[in-house]
């Protein structure tokens, strides 16, 4: 579709992340990873406790190092060893949101050197009259006040520490923000103003997000494309709409099998699919990313490949006949 | 009649209810004091009255001791009332208040100008031991790479004995102040890095240091900001502890006739030399020992009182 024309901004190749366990015992978190994030959209990656999501966002951090692959941000290669210049400018043009406020920021240290600690490092201001102002600003942005910059992270509510850690991202002026999990520790009546701040935040700046989740129905509100991560393997990536209307991969069905309903009739009709990857093609052929319909992928052999193309080409009809 | 019900009511309720002033921000406010980690300190740490009372006897003493000595002008090497027999062996009275000595001194000179020199000594050593322990160790407990080598590093440093090794090196580099701070500071700093390395692993991978990595903080910034703000009352613990405990290491290295030489005045010598006239003269004895003793408690007080009022936890 449109896809091909638009500028990559993040690309993930052939990634593998792995742990040593003890000797010689290796834990493999990530497993060939691969996939393109555009410029300006919101790209999730949903997936259950320990598939992998958080490592891959930290590894784009650079906090976890890749054992295969590369990661490229805007054409250069990032993952590996890097000259000290790169590093900067990787570092001022990716930031992240970290999932638990209360951990995230320096206990001991003031609001304000939380939220200046980038331009510190980057000695981002002519004189501390213009650092003044872009905290302001930046603490404007997100719904704060300048007078909180004397203030310390436990004088604030976990909403507005979360705001703290976006302010501290934004001031750095970033092209493209790991959002790992934002907002799983956030009571639920503030969930809503902290993505609305993102999405504002998003369309102001012309930001591009990596959404890390496993809230499938915040990931609905918030997301253009969608990732499905099971044990490592990205199983399934397509745009948020079709990904809902035609989830394809086995993993997928059970995981929106999943979301509970609001609708009392429907939640009580819902069935919850139990995954069970017996029923995949056990021939033993490597899987690969195959692209189903333009701009949805499956990760599959060329049998299962076929049964998918027959399911969706079914689904596809049905739709057609009820639409009719 | 429905219709005019409705203005009706619609009426009443215009003059009843209005919209009121909406400020969003309104919401944000904090209204708890200003906190101030320093000041915090401060009222927790003069709460406690006894505390108050043991710092306001730690500062007598300090003082006095470095004080009193240049005043007094007292020196070990000269004894002016050697030769006057009357002088010897006085009880504490109000011409002598701690008495005089087998040599005639006044032994309150003596005590004070003893107490200064521990006392330099100590703290000289625990400045130094904490400078370089808290720096080493800070980078130790930072980087894995250096881990590796200081572990072993640390493991044969720290099982050289002490004693041993304070008397080769008195006997090489011959007793004086110098020696005593080297002999004290050689080992000593190992165990205080050690001990900082830990703490700084403990709080080394917490996420807000990942934040800051993500910031592109520097190793340095990050110990002085994320790290050693942490460690602020584990460190007063340990400096509270280390200040008594050398002063006391110094009286025993000069009892042994391994501290200071026959130049300065030292409260370990002294002791030493008064122990042989317990029988007859036991004030000799027991007013250094007294001294020494009400020095180091009060100084180990004082410090834990204000590692306990460094932990922000005491602050509610």
């Amino acid at each position: 579709m449109s896809n091909e024309n638009r500028e990559v901004i993040l690309s993930i190749k052939h990634v593998d992340i792995t742990f040593e366990v003890g000797h010689k015992k290796k834990l493999v978190a990530v497993k060939d990873a691969n996939f393109d994030i555009y410029k300006g959209e919101t790209f999730a990656l949903v997936g259950e406790s320990g598939s992998g999501k958080t490592t891959l966002g930290r590894a784009i951090m650079r906090i976890n190092p890749c054992s295969a692959g590369e990661i490229e941000f805007e054409g250069k290669r990032i993952s590996g060893k890097i000259s000290k210049e790169e590093d900067r400018n990787v570092v001022r043009n990716i930031q992240m949101i970290f999932q638990d406020p209360a951990a995230s920021l320096n206990e001991r240290a003031t609001i304000d050197y939380c939220v200046s600690e980038g331009l510190y490092n980057f000695h981002l201001y002519k004189d501390e009259a213009e650092r003044v102002a872009k905290v302001d600003k930046a603490l404007e942005d997100v719904g704060l006040l300048p007078e909180h910059k004397s203030r310390y992270p436990h004088e604030f509510s976990g909403g507005q520490r979360q705001r703290v850690g976006i302010a501290r991202a934004m001031i750095m002026e970033p092209k493209f923000i790991v959002a790992d999990e934002p907002i799983s520790a956030l009571d639920v009546s503030i969930r809503a103003q902290v993505l609305n701040l993102m999405n504002k935040l998003k369309v102001e700046r012309n930001l591009t997000y990596l959404f890390i989740a496993h809230d499938l129905s915040v990931v609905r509100f918030i997301a253009d494309r969608i990732a499905v991560i099971h044990h490592g393997e990205i199983v399934e990536i397509a745009e948020s709409e079709t990904l809902f209307e035609y989830p394809i991969h086995p993993y997928t069905i059970a995981l929106l099998s999943t979301v509970p309903m609001p609708d009392p009739l429907v939640e009580k009709n819902r069935k919850h699919i139990v995954y069970d990857p017996s029923q995949l093609d056990q021939s033993g052929e490597a899987r690969e990313m195959r692209e189903l319909r333009p701009g949805h992928f499956v990760y599959c052999t060329s049998k299962e490949f076929a049964d998918y193309e027959e399911k969706i080409t079914k689904m596809e009809q049905e739709r057609n006949e009820k639409a009719l | 009649m429905m219709e005019e019900k409705n203005v009706n009511s619609a009426n009443n309720e215009n003059d009843l209810f209005g919209f009121a002033a909406f400020d969003k921000y309104e919401s944000e406010h904090i209204a708890a004091p200003q906190y101030s980690y320093w000041k915090s300190v401060w009222r927790t740490f003069i709460k406690n009255k006894f505390t108050v009372c043991v710092a306001i006897v730690m500062l007598i003493l300090v003082g006095f001791s470095l004080i009193q000595p240049s005043i007094s002008g007292y020196d070990p090497l000269i004894a002016p009332n050697v030769t006057d027999e009357s002088m010897r062996f006085q009880q504490p009275s109000r011409e002598h208040i701690f008495g005089t000595d087998n040599v005639g001194n006044e032994v309150f000179d003596v005590v004070w100008a003893g107490a200064r020199n521990s006392i330099i000594i100590s703290f000289v050593c625990t400045f130094i031991n904490m400078v370089i322990g808290i720096t080493v160790g800070a980078v130790w407990g930072f980087s894995k790479k250096m881990d590796k080598w200081m572990i072993e590093v640390y493991n044969v440093v720290s099982n050289v004995p002490f004693l041993l090794l304070a008397m080769i090196l008195s006997y090489v580099m011959g007793a004086g102040m110098g020696t005593l701070i080297f002999v004290m500071c050689v080992t000593d700093w190992i165990f205080v890095a050690f001990f900082i390395r830990t703490q700084t692993m403990i709080i080394r991978d917490r996420e807000y240091n990942l934040a800051s990595k993500c910031l592109g903080t520097s190793t340095w910034t990050m110990i002085k900001n994320n790290i050693l703000p942490y460690l602020i009352s584990v460190i007063m613990t340990y400096i509270a502890r280390m200040i008594p405990s050398l002063i006391s290491y110094e009286v025993f290295l000069s009892y042994m006739g391994l501290g200071l030489g026959v130049t300065k005045a030292s409260l370990g010598r002294m002791i030493s030399i008064y122990t042989s006239y317990m029988n007859g003269y036991p004030h000799l004895f027991w007013i250094p020992v007294t001294v020494l003793a009400m020095l180091s408690i009060s100084l180990y007080i004082v410090g834990q009182r204000l590692a306990d009022a460094a932990d922000p936890r005491t602050h509610m």
